[in-house]
């Protein structure tokens, strides 16, 4: 039976090197070996993503290695899922996640998606060119702690001021990040966002820490 | 010196009086629909407002040269299956659906395409640009490119996955997309146009990895412009540093870039291999976003670093104000005046 260590290596490996089938076997060895998966999605999938994460912004790895990197650990999240107990599966989070109206851009949103989900939130994705009503829906269907929304135009980025207005107003709780190649941080601020991000790698913190700020507000 | 020959002799290298300034990308600028009257949704469609529009690109906006074929990189993507979204007046078609997102068996280039979405109508723009033109100002043609193309069939996160995990499933797409571009240059070239851009966004330095770009996506643009008979532009947005070179070694005649490439790094490198730079003031954050003075500083800065023909970096955004558009032609009147009083030239 491998040690632990070994096995979070490999799991970590395997996602870096988008080896699905390295990341499942990996992921049902640490089962046979009697370990918490809880460990494994966290030591080794997981840290394998942050590993992905800054490899994407150094640009060692592009938009076609982060998908492939993600499919990887999706295939040792499906083997490690059904063994998790329940209360280790407790989510952090939910967020109503989208690209807004008038904007079909979506390959940076779903890498956001990616991370949230790795980084333990449950994301609602609403996919691109979102009317504000669809978001409005999703709040009032759900419980939502968090609203994400991307912009990949400078037009179609004036259409997250309404939208965070409209989050506000309706669900005052509610954190909004938004992000894009045209938004910045001013930007963000401007608009009454809570959170920005401007890159995938990100994310999760800035999600983290929306989401304890818009709690204790 | 015309327009038109500035222009010609320009994209050959040779000596000219002024710096050609225009966009060779697209100009669907709402205050200029405006002031022409030919406006969207007719001015995607009506080859009368179309042409009225790419008329107007000279006559108001003060281009040196025209645009055919519509406002949007979506036409070739939409004739060989994808459906579009809806356009407004500010905002241009979309790609609304990815046909072939399950499978591309039934992929295939259509003997009909040019007689399938708007082509018929590009086809009597042209014609009546040319009778508006004559021999005064030159005509571009512009579509996606092959990659852009094929990841609209496919789904973009498809096609980004299948680059490194599916080389056979790359290779039929970009050979169908190749081919409907093949045709529509050649339809473009036959119509009047005199030179051709292709816009690839999707295969830029911000997706794909320059060692992809190589691989997969030079060699098909490399055969496209092998195939037709006219001189080729390729326009890539984003930061496209590090894939220049091979751009320039597909045989295009100029590159299209924006402000997040280097500029006179790029002039130097496209030189070296005989190859024109088009660009590069920001569409987004200068044009739609700056005030005129930035504008106006910005060409005058490209201007400065050698750029061989003034443009923006990008498809101007819709609500662009056209006192803003205006600086690019100011600015190159100006270099030139304040060249001749400094400077005097011998040519
Ligand atoms: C690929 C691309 C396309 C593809 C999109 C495919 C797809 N499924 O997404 C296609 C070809 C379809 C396309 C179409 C168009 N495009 Co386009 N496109 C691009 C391009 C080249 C890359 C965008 C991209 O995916 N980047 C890579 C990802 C990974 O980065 P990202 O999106 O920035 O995301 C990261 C961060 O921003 C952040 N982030 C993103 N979202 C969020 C959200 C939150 C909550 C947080 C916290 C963080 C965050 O994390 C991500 C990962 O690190 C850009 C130019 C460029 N190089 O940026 C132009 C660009 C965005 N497009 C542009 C334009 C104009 C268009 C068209 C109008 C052209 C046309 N007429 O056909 C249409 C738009 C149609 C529409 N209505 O939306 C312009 C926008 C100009 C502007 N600023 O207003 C750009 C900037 C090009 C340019 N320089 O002009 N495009």
């Amino acid at each position: 039976m491998l040690p632990l260590e070994e096995i979070l290596k490999k799991l970590h490996d395997a996602v870096v090197g988008f080896d699905e089938a390295g990341a499942a076997q990996a992921a049902r060895l640490l089962i046979e070996g009697g370990y918490d998966p809880l460990e494994g999605i966290m030591h080794g999938l997981s840290t394998g993503m942050d590993t992905v994460g800054a490899l994407f912004k150094q640009q060692e790895y592009f938009v076609p290695e982060v998908l492939l990197c993600a499919e990887a650990m999706n295939a040792g999240m499906e083997v490690l899922r059904p063994h998790l107990q329940a209360s280790s599966t407790r989510t952090l989070g939910t967020i109503i996640l989208g690209t807004v109206q008038g904007d079909v851009h979506d390959i940076g949103k779903n890498i956001v998606k990616m991370m949230l989900e790795i980084g333990g939130f449950d994301v609602h994705d609403l996919g691109n060119n979102v009317p504000h009503k669809r978001f409005a829906e999703e709040l009032a269907r759900t419980d939502a702690d968090l609203v994400g929304v991307s912009a990949m135009m400078t037009t179609t980025m004036m259409g997250m001021r309404s939208l965070i207005g409209m989050v506000k107003e309706t669900k005052p709780h509610v954190g909004v990040l938004i992000g894009g190649a045209p938004v910045t941080r001013e930007i963000a601020k401007m608009f009454n966002a809570d959170g920005y991000a401007d890159s995938a790698a990100d994310v999760v913190g800035e999600a983290k820490r929306v989401m304890a700020a818009v709690k204790s507000a | 010196m015309k327009p038109k020959e500035r222009f010609l002799r320009r994209l050959k290298g040779q000596d000219v009086d002024k710096v050609p300034a225009g966009c060779t990308t697209a100009y669907g600028v709402v205050d200029l629909m405006k002031r022409c009257g030919c406006e969207r949704p007719l001015a995607d469609v009506d080859p009368a407002c179309m042409a009225g529009l790419s008329m107007a690109g000279h006559t108001i906006a003060g281009f040196d040269w025209v645009k055919a074929m519509g406002w949007d990189i979506t036409a070739v993507s939409e004739a060989l299956g994808c459906t579009l979204g809806e356009p407004a007046i500010d905002s241009q078609y979309y790609i609304a659906s990815h046909p072939f997102a399950q499978s591309i068996e039934n992929l295939e280039c259509p003997r009909d395409l040019l007689s399938r979405g708007r082509f018929p109508a590009y086809r009597e723009q042209f014609r009546l640009l040319k009778e508006k033109v004559g021999n005064d100002l030159v005509i571009f043609g512009m579509s996606e490119g092959p990659f852009t193309c094929a990841a609209n069939l496919v789904g973009t996160d498809r096609m980004m996955r299948a680059t490194i995990k599916e080389p056979t499933f790359v290779e039929k797409a970009l050979d169908v997309t190749a081919e409907a571009l093949i045709q529509v240059i050649r339809f473009a070239f036959s119509n009047g146009a005199d030179y051709f851009c292709m816009a690839d966004p999707t295969s830029g330095g911000d997706l794909l990895s320059p060692k992809s770009w190589e691989r997969i996506v030079s060699p098909v643009i490399r055969r496209i412009v092998n195939a037709v008979d006219g001189p080729i532009v390729l326009h890539i947005c984003g930061n496209i540093d590090k894939i220049i070179p091979s751009m320039c070694e597909t045989g295009i005649v100029g590159i299209s870039l924006e402000e997040k490439t280097d500029l006179k790094a790029a002039i130097e490198t496209a030189r070296a291999r005989g190859v024109r730079v088009f660009g590069n003031v920001a569409a987004a954050s200068t044009l739609f976003m700056g005030t005129e003075e930035d504008c106006y500083r910005e060409a005058m800065a490209a201007l400065e670093s050698g750029v061989d023909f003034l443009a923006p970096g990008c498809g101007i955004a819709p609500n662009s104000p056209l006192e803003n558009v205006l600086q690019l032609r100011r600015a190159r009147d100006d270099f030139h005046q304040d060249k001749q009083a400094g400077r005097p030239e011998s040519s």
